[in-house]
Formats: structure tokens, C-alpha cells, sequence
């Protein structure tokens, strides 16, 4: 018994020690925006900034910028629409692809899984083309069908194997109770899939949110953009980087993803792993 | 059983609106993008473009541009992919033998997985600055040089940089994947492992390993791909500088089509990508098979 504690404490402090050092870029990046911003050029620099020196000035600078609420909105709007548009359209098909038999059935599953191992970028090239064609350029409602498409392989290949584990009984008593196909899929695969669908949702969540070269490349207006692209433009704006105000809106743009990752902690790593498990 | 009339219709409703938005904004990308690598193509052509058959494909082949770039996208992918499951899978251990705290070390360690490219990027950047934190802590406190070192302004010490982030960054997602695979190896062949007289080391080259190989193909091709798809790090960090030295695969296409115009040649780059990726991830599954 004794033997065992030993074990677990040595254990918990190798897990404490990684730990330290993962975090460390996170705790300095935390720690930069709480410095005055004279400090951030002085050498040597520090780790962190002394007791009297914290300032929330950086923090005030960014919410006193009128944009910023706007980069905000468009980020959310842009996430919150992919996430919705992709969920429905996500298990319509791995509802249909896990439960009937029609031509081509086969190939279209396989084109779609196939699909994920294209990086995605390099189709940016006759994406913007197309994006020029219909007069998406510089739109921000124009990033959603490009954000949902790119969603879809994965959130499909998900949503079908957990589609896959709802008894089909359950259908079959729907119809008898004179349900339809769509029934069917109202009643009963979105109520079950419902893991399924919000674990694929927080992750599609995090790809609209964080999407960076897409907007970057077919965005221009300060107005419609979108969070990440504030921040590099932040970053090369002034000759100096000022680097308090931009990790200051970094912690404000983590704010989000951290609410729906520790809301939704289950749902996430349920998600992640249903795929790798199985295969 | 048989599908009404009814059924059928509702069927195809379902699958519209999914082929629709697959079918515009990915597969005609697709196909549009295998047509364009063998065009000269000229966004402002008004007479159309002109076919120069396999021409751009020799010439990103023959380009030392891309050479460097390729050799430097292969080489992050052998250091990131490997460092990510390596660590990642020694947390998943530690963490499987824990009693306590699991699902905080489990929260913990996904942080940086949540973390947004462009934020992290830029925290290393800030980091490996000339004059920035870790210098200060090599030359000041453990003295292990007399002089800041240049690290975004040399090939391998910039790529460094951005292998570290993106081995930074995976560990998280390698945990929570490989700490479900070890939730499923059954404890009974622990226990005649231990009958067997098995050591740790033995368990785990033996039982472990084995009983998660799916797993551990799963998070081998889908780092692959990662590693040929990192872009923002490199862009943000170095940004292919110097001389286009640190570039990798995406970053030098997406100069060539976006900052010189040459949509033909970054398309045939892109082709080749795709295919390099595909015949990569069939050897995967081949080697793995073969394992078995």
C-alpha cells in the first residue's frame, strides 16, 4: 500500500512539472498584458510584471476601441452561423448516409472521408475564385458557406457513426406509429445524436473562430473582421508591436472558446475520441 | 424495407442542402484546381486562358523555392508528428495510472489544443524575440551564452520555433485521444502479463501498444495531414524569412499565387501536395496492416 502512494505522488509530480511548461506560454502571454506598456521595451525583461505595476491599461485600450465590439460580433456571427448551418446539414447526411441504401451511396461516403486528407488551403485558389464569381469578396456572411464546407467532411464522418449506434428499432417504431423518413430524423436522430452533434459543433466553433488565412485573404474592411484577423493586423499596424494590447485582446478572444470548452467538457472529449476508438 | 415515394423524396431533402454546399465550395474547388495546374492562368485574362499542359509541374518540381520549402514542410512533419505522440502519450499514461485529479490534469493539458493558432504564434514570437525572455534567460540567468541568439533570422533555428509550437500545441489533443485508447485495453491482460512475470517496460511494448494500434494510426495519419497543413505559424513567426529559407509547402504557394500572381504554378503545387499526402497516408495503412 505504502509502495503505491510513493508511486502516485512521483507520478503526480512529473504531471505537475509538464504541466508548468505547458502552461508557461499561456501564464506569460497573461502576464505581458498586464504590464504597463513601457515595460514591454525594457531589457532585461521580466516574467512577470511587479505587484505594483499591474495595470489593466492595456484592457481598457482595447474595450475603449469602437471595433473591437465589431471584430467581436463578426467573429461570433460567423462561428454561431458555420456551427448551425454545419449541424444541420452534418446530420442530415450522416443520418441518410448511416440508414438507407441509394446509388452511389458508397462513393459519396468515401469522397467525403477522402476529402479530409486535403489539406485545406490548397483548394484557397479556386476558392477565391469562386469567391470573386459570386461577389463573396470582402463579405463577411460570405465566409460562412466556405467555413460550413470545409466542416462538413469531419462533422459528417462523426455524426454517422454515432447515428450508427442508435438502435434501429426505434425507427421502425415510428414508422409503424405512421412517422416519415423526416420523422424519423426529427424525433429521433437529432434527440440521441445529440453528443454527437455538440461535441462536432464546439469543434467546428473553435475552426470558424480561430480561421485565419481564408479571412485574411478575402476580407479588407477593418469593419468585417473577424477576431483573429484584429489581432495580426494589431501586430503589424504600428512600427513597434504593441504587444500589451495585443495579448490583451488575445485573453479577450480566449474568453469564448474557454466558456464553451469547460461548459461543454464532456461533449469534447467524447467527440474527439468516438472516431479513433472504433478504428 | 421499402422506401415510399414519399420516403424517397424526403430523402433526397435531406441529402440536398449537404451535396449543394460540398459540391460548389469543395468538390468544383477540386476539380477547378486540377484544371487550372495545367493553364497559364491569369486572373485578369479576358481571352482565356492559355493550356501549357504539364509545364507548371516541371516547374515546381525544378524549383529550388519549393525544394527548400517541401524539404522544410517534410522535416517539420517528422519532428512535430513524432514529438507530439511521443509526449502525448506519455501523458495519457501518466495520467490513465493517476487516482486523483484526472479530469483537471486533462483540462489542463487541452489549453494550449484551444488556444488560437494566431494568438500562440504569437506568444512564441514574443518569446524568441532577439531581445525577448528566452535569450535574457540563456545569457542572464544560466549563462549558457555570452550574446542574444538570432533565432527568427537563420532556416533551422526559425523552423525550430514554429516545431516547437506545433509540438506545443498537439500534446493536448495526442492526451485525450490516446487516454480513450487505454481506457479500452482490457486489465486482464495486464494481470497475466503480470503472471507471465511481465516488467512495466514489457506491459507496455506487449499489451499497450498492440491493443491501441488503431489509435495510434488514427492520430499518425491525422498529424500527417497537420503537419503539411501548417500555415499560420510559419506566416505569423517568420514569415518564410529569411529569403524564403523557412517557408513551408503552403506558405511558398500561397506567395506565388497571392503575392507574384501565379495561380497556375501554386495549383500544380497544390496537386502535388494532395497527392504526396494521399500516397503517404496509403503507406500508413499499409505498414500498419502489415504489422498485424
Amino acid at each position: 500500500m505504502k509502495k503505491k502512494n510513493i508511486i502516485q505522488v512521483i507520478l503526480h509530480l512529473f504531471l505537475v512539472g509538464a504541466l508548468i511548461v505547458v502552461v508557461l506560454p499561456m501564464v506569460y502571454m497573461v502576464s505581458t498584458s498586464l504590464k504597463p506598456n513601457g515595460a514591454l521595451y525594457e531589457y532585461p525583461p521580466r516574467f512577470l510584471p511587479g505587484f505594483d505595476e499591474i495595470t489593466i491599461e492595456n484592457y481598457l485600450y482595447v474595450l475603449g476601441q469602437g471595433k473591437f465590439y465589431i471584430n467581436f460580433f463578426n467573429s461570433i456571427f460567423v462561428a454561431v452561423c458555420t456551427v448551425l448551418l454545419a449541424a444541420l446539414i452534418a446530420s442530415a447526411l450522416g443520418y441518410v448516409i448511416a440508414r438507407f441504401a441509394f446509388p452511389g451511396k458508397n462513393f459519396l461516403f468515401s469522397f467525403i472521408v477522402l476529402t479530409m486528407i486535403i489539406p485545406g488551403l490548397t483548394l484557397i485558389i479556386p476558392q477565391y475564385q469562386l469567391a470573386v464569381k459570386l461577389k463573396t469578396i470582402n463579405s463577411l456572411a460570405g465566409l460562412i458557406p466556405f467555413y460550413t464546407a470545409w466542416t462538413i467532411p469531419y462533422s459528417t464522418f462523426m455524426i454517422k457513426g454515432f447515428v450508427e449506434n442508435i438502435p434501429r428499432e426505434l425507427d421502425e417504431a415510428t414508422y409503424m406509429d405512421g412517422g416519415s423518413v423526416l420523422t424519423v430524423f426529427g424525433r429521433i436522430i437529432i434527440p440521441l445524436a445529440k453528443p454527437g452533434i455538440a461535441s462536432v459543433s464546439i469543434f467546428n466553433f473553435l475552426t470558424a473562430w480561430e480561421e485565419f488565412p481564408w479571412a485574411n485573404t478575402v476580407i479588407n474592411d477593418n469593419i468585417k473582421r473577424t477576431i483573429p484577423i484584429a489581432i495580426s493586423g494589431f501586430f503589424g499596424q504600428h512600427q513597434f508591436t504593441q504587444w500589451g494590447y495585443v495579448f490583451a485582446l488575445s485573453v479577450f478572444s480566449l474568453l469564448p472558446i474557454l466558456a464553451v470548452f469547460i461548459f461543454c467538457q464532456k461533449f469534447f472529449v467524447a467527440g474527439l475520441t468516438s472516431g479513433s476508438v472504433k478504428g | 424495407m421499402q422506401t415510399s415515394r414519399k420516403g424517397k423524396f424526403q430523402i433526397g431533402l435531406l441529402l440536398l442542402p449537404g451535396l449543394l454546399i460540398f459540391g460548389i465550395f469543395t468538390v468544383y474547388p477540386i476539380i477547378k484546381l486540377f484544371v487550372m495546374s495545367f493553364f497559364e492562368w491569369d486572373f485578369g485574362s479576358i481571352s482565356g486562358q492559355k493550356f501549357i499542359g504539364l509545364e507548371n509541374y516541371k516547374e515546381v518540381i525544378q524549383d529550388s523555392y519549393f525544394r527548400t520549402a517541401f524539404i522544410n514542410s517534410i522535416v517539420y512533419t517528422f519532428v512535430t508528428v513524432p514529438g507530439q505522440m511521443i509526449l502525448g502519450f506519455l501523458t495519457a499514461f501518466l495520467i490513465h495510472q493517476v487516482t486523483r485529479f484526472k479530469v483537471g490534469y486533462r483540462v489542463l493539458y487541452y489549453l494550449p489544443v484551444i488556444t488560437s493558432w494566431v494568438i500562440a504564434s504569437l506568444v512564441f514570437k514574443y518569446v524568441f524575440n532577439t531581445e525577448g525572455l528566452l535569450n535574457c534567460f540563456l545569457v542572464n540567468v544560466i549563462h549558457v551564452t555570452a550574446k542574444n541568439i538570432r533565432w527568427l533570422d537563420t532556416r533551422w533555428s526559425g523552423l525550430w520555433i514554429s516545431m516547437f509550437l506545433g509540438i506545443w500545441k498537439g500534446i493536448g489533443w495526442n492526451m485525450v485521444v490516446f487516454l480513450a485508447a487505454l481506457q479500452t485495453v482490457p486489465t486482464d491482460l495486464y494481470e497475466a502479463a503480470a503472471i507471465d512475470g511481465a516488467n512495466a517496460l514489457e506491459k507496455l511494448f506487449h499489451v499497450t501498444l498492440p491493443c491501441i494500434k488503431g489509435t495510434i494510426l488514427f492520430a499518425l495519419v491525422m498529424l500527417t495531414i497537420g503537419g503539411f497543413n501548417v500555415f499560420t505559424s510559419i506566416k505569423m513567426i517568420t514569415g518564410g524569412e529569411p529569403g524564403h529559407k523557412t517557408d513551408v509547402v503552403l506558405t511558398w504557394m500561397y506567395y506565388k499565387a497571392f503575392s507574384t500572381g501565379a495561380f497556375g504554378y501554386a495549383a500544380a503545387l497544390s496537386f502535388i501536395i494532395t497527392v504526396v499526402l494521399a500516397a503517404l497516408a496509403l503507406v500508413q495503412f499499409r505498414m500498419m496492416r502489415q504489422k498485424s
